[in-house]
């Protein structure tokens, strides 16, 4: 120790005497530290594993399509769904894997009092955590929407083509925000019940997983069977020679028709609640909705019932998780 | 044995309110649900230096350190620190004050660099300054080339150290330590407490040390607070609660009565304690005095050792500490405890003499 005392001794103490930040400075100090954790950034390899993956395979029908619009081909695929399938799965992953980043491990290794130590009040915390997310999640949709956009424009002739690509396209952003905003949204708040990794995660992905494979049966057992039939006579203009002379023709058509029922399964999975919400507000391409029927605004008030519940019990965690 | 490290080199830098104490709490009381106050009309003043806060575990330390902060709100009278009310101006004092927590608080998978910039960062500092200011805290608390590892593989010392380094790193102007030794070897509860020191003399910072080890804390502190059950039990200058462990137990197996008469004739003032007799501990000439009076009269001693009493005991009889004041105030000595330092380990204690 005496050896340590003596070096210490020599350098001396200097008070720091430049610029202090203030409190919104802070906080977005967090913003950016957060941002940066959500993508593995400043940490090890390992931890960029997932966000690079999933933003990869993200872009690939962007650039797929840029490929096939490049070849006279339409654009593949829609703004407002972009291929919805895949979309829910990446997202599953992406807010699984890196929610719990962002907010378990503060957790897990009691960092919180020194956060509240300082400067900081205590609802900036998850605030900035939640914006932070948000961030990340819009990357992850929006950029390859963007591509797909850009992708689309470069090959159109003429301003009013590139207008009616725009005014796909814009709806397609907040369609995406919706989903960064909720997506981001319980991804945090279910992580921060668990200081165990693994644990958030697997909360994370059982109930995404669970509530979009439950709403998917609930769609296909409450639509109806209907089976319809038609006969379908001789022309009446009497036969073409050389063809031989039938009777009238039946014909069965089974076909699935929505039933309120299935109109409603919808609001049980947070994907398919934005799926409602998206034709409520005259979205047009398909989804993995057979339509809302008149319920469109039910699934907006779904949306905001499940977004103030998990930004609700994020922040009451918080008031609770900073006792020092 | 180290010599006591109470001197300050220097007054504390000005700040704009210089003038207030430290810490100036009123009548300040916590009730939670129930019948327990965490703090009841606790009325204290912490002038800047080195203020050691003593009370058994439950006593109302983290309540108060929590309400100092601005984190808790009191139910009844008021804290203020560097003349700001606590509950008010909670975000400038936390701006003022550096906090290492009792429990551990570091994740494992980051570099303590890494670590305490970051909280330089939340601290208020700018990127740049943040960088440079935790590589010169973790210097200054002795991280030397290991703050390029991770966290997880340092020993316990170390990571009291990187503790100490976060709270260091926004240059505080009061740091608030709840039990820095906690989990340490005595080298390194010794190599810590000598680290405090050195900040608050050398480093201009006044100090509160929570602890519920008196014996521990009294070396490097210049004032004390003692506080139990939520209320102030005493508040002094060091140099008048280090005379409570100025005093040598001796204990006999037999002829306690006779050594009680002997040691009055040579000019001690023994008192007798349970089956032990205390005796004033003035200089290191009462131990000679006490080794002859022993010889001398050729009794099997058992024990001979200055008290160093845990503060949970020390709480538990007033009356007896009032006799120990009173038998250690008689030697007026208080000159900063000759026979002090040197941590647990450092207990003079005397083999069985015949």
């Amino acid at each position: 120790m005496s050896a340590e005392t003596g070096v210490i001794h020599d350098i001396g103490y200097r008070r720091y005497t430049g610029r202090r930040l203030g409190r919104a400075q802070i906080v977005r100090a967090l913003y950016w530290h957060s941002l940066r954790s959500a993508f593995g950034l400043g940490r090890g390899a390992k931890a960029k594993i997932v966000p690079v993956i999933v933003f990869v395979i993200m872009c690939l029908p962007a650039i797929a399509s840029a490929v096939a619009v490049a070849n006279g081909n339409a654009r593949l695929v829609p703004y407002d769904t972009y291929v919805f399938q895949l979309r829910v799965v990446l997202m599953i992953i992406f807010v699984a894997a890196q929610a719990p980043e962002l907010v378990s491990r503060d957790l897990r290794s009691h960092v919180l009092p020194l956060y509240f130590c300082r400067p900081l009040r205590r609802m900036d915390y998850p605030l900035a955590k939640l914006a932070a997310f948000i961030t990340a999640c819009l990357a992850i949709i929006e950029i390859p929407l963007v591509l797909l956009y850009l992708g689309t424009v470069a090959q159109a002739h003429g301003p009013h083509a590139i207008w009616a690509q725009t005014r796909a396209f814009i709806p397609g952003l907040l369609v995406g925000l919706m989903w960064a905003v909720l997506l981001a949204a319980i991804g945090l708040a279910l992580a921060s019940l668990s200081g165990r990794r693994a644990y958030a995660t697997g909360a994370i992905a059982i109930y995404f997983f669970l509530t979009w494979i439950l709403a998917g049966i609930l769609i296909a057992v409450t639509q109806r069977n209907v089976v319809r039939s038609a006969t379908i006579n001789p022309p009446p203009g009497g036969r073409p020679p050389g063809v031989p002379a039938t009777g009238p023709i039946k014909v069965h058509m089974i076909t699935q028709v929505p039933t309120t029922a299935s109109h409603l399964s919808g609001l049980v999975s947070p994907f398919t609640t934005l799926d409602g919400v998206r034709l409520w507000l005259g979205g047009t391409s398909k989804g993995p909705l057979p339509g809302v029927g008149g319920y469109g605004a039910l699934y907006g008030v779904m949306f905001l019932v499940l977004l103030a519940a998990s930004v609700g019990g994020l922040f009451a965690r918080y008031r609770k998780a900073g006792a020092l | 044995m180290s010599a006591p490290l109470t001197a300050p080199a220097g007054a504390p830098a000005a700040e704009p309110d210089s003038g207030a104490p430290v810490i100036q709490t009123s009548a300040l009381s916590k009730r939670y649900p129930g019948p327990v106050a965490a703090l009841d009309a606790l009325t204290v003043t912490v002038a800047p230096g080195i203020t050691g806060l003593v009370g058994a575990n439950g006593a109302g330390k983290s309540t108060l350190i929590k309400i100092l902060l601005g984190l808790l709100e009191p139910t009844g009278g008021e804290a203020r620190v560097f003349g700001r009310d606590c509950q008010r101006d909670g975000e400038q004092i936390r701006g003022l004050t550096g906090y290492m927590p009792e429990h551990d608080c570091l994740p494992p998978d980051v570099t303590a660099t890494e670590f305490v910039t970051h909280l330089g960062r939340m601290s208020g500092l700018p990127p740049t300054a943040a960088k440079e200011r935790a590589a010169e805290s973790l210097r200054h608390v002795g991280l030397y080339e290991e703050r390029y590892r991770q966290i997880g593989t340092y020993s316990t010392g170390m990571k009291q150290r990187v503790k100490l380094a976060q709270a260091l790193v926004g240059d505080p102007r009061l740091l608030l330590l709840d039990e820095p030794t906690v989990g340490l070897d005595p080298a390194g509860r010794n190599s810590m407490l000598e680290l405090i020191a050195r900040i608050g003399a050398e480093f201009g910072i006044s100090i509160v040390v929570a602890s519920h080890l008196l014996g521990e804390i009294e070396r490097i502190c210049d004032h004390l607070v003692a506080i139990e059950a939520g209320r102030l039990l005493r508040a002094d200058t060091i140099t008048s609660m280090t005379q409570v462990s100025q005093v040598l137990l001796v204990d006999v197996d037999e002829g306690s009565d006779e050594l009680l008469a002997e040691l009055g004739r040579r000019g001690l003032e023994p008192r007798r304690h349970e089956r032990s007799l205390l005796v004033g501990l003035e200089s290191d000439a009462t131990y000679d005095i006490v080794r002859d009076a022993i010889a001398d009269l050729a009794l099997p001693l058992n024990r001979l050792e200055q008290r160093r009493r845990r503060v949970e005991e020390l709480f538990q009889d007033d009356d007896d500490v009032a006799d120990e004041l009173a038998t250690a105030g008689a030697g007026g000595s208080g000159s900063g405890g000759s026979g002090s330092g040197g941590g647990p380990s450092g207990t003079p204690e005397a083999p069985h003499v015949r």
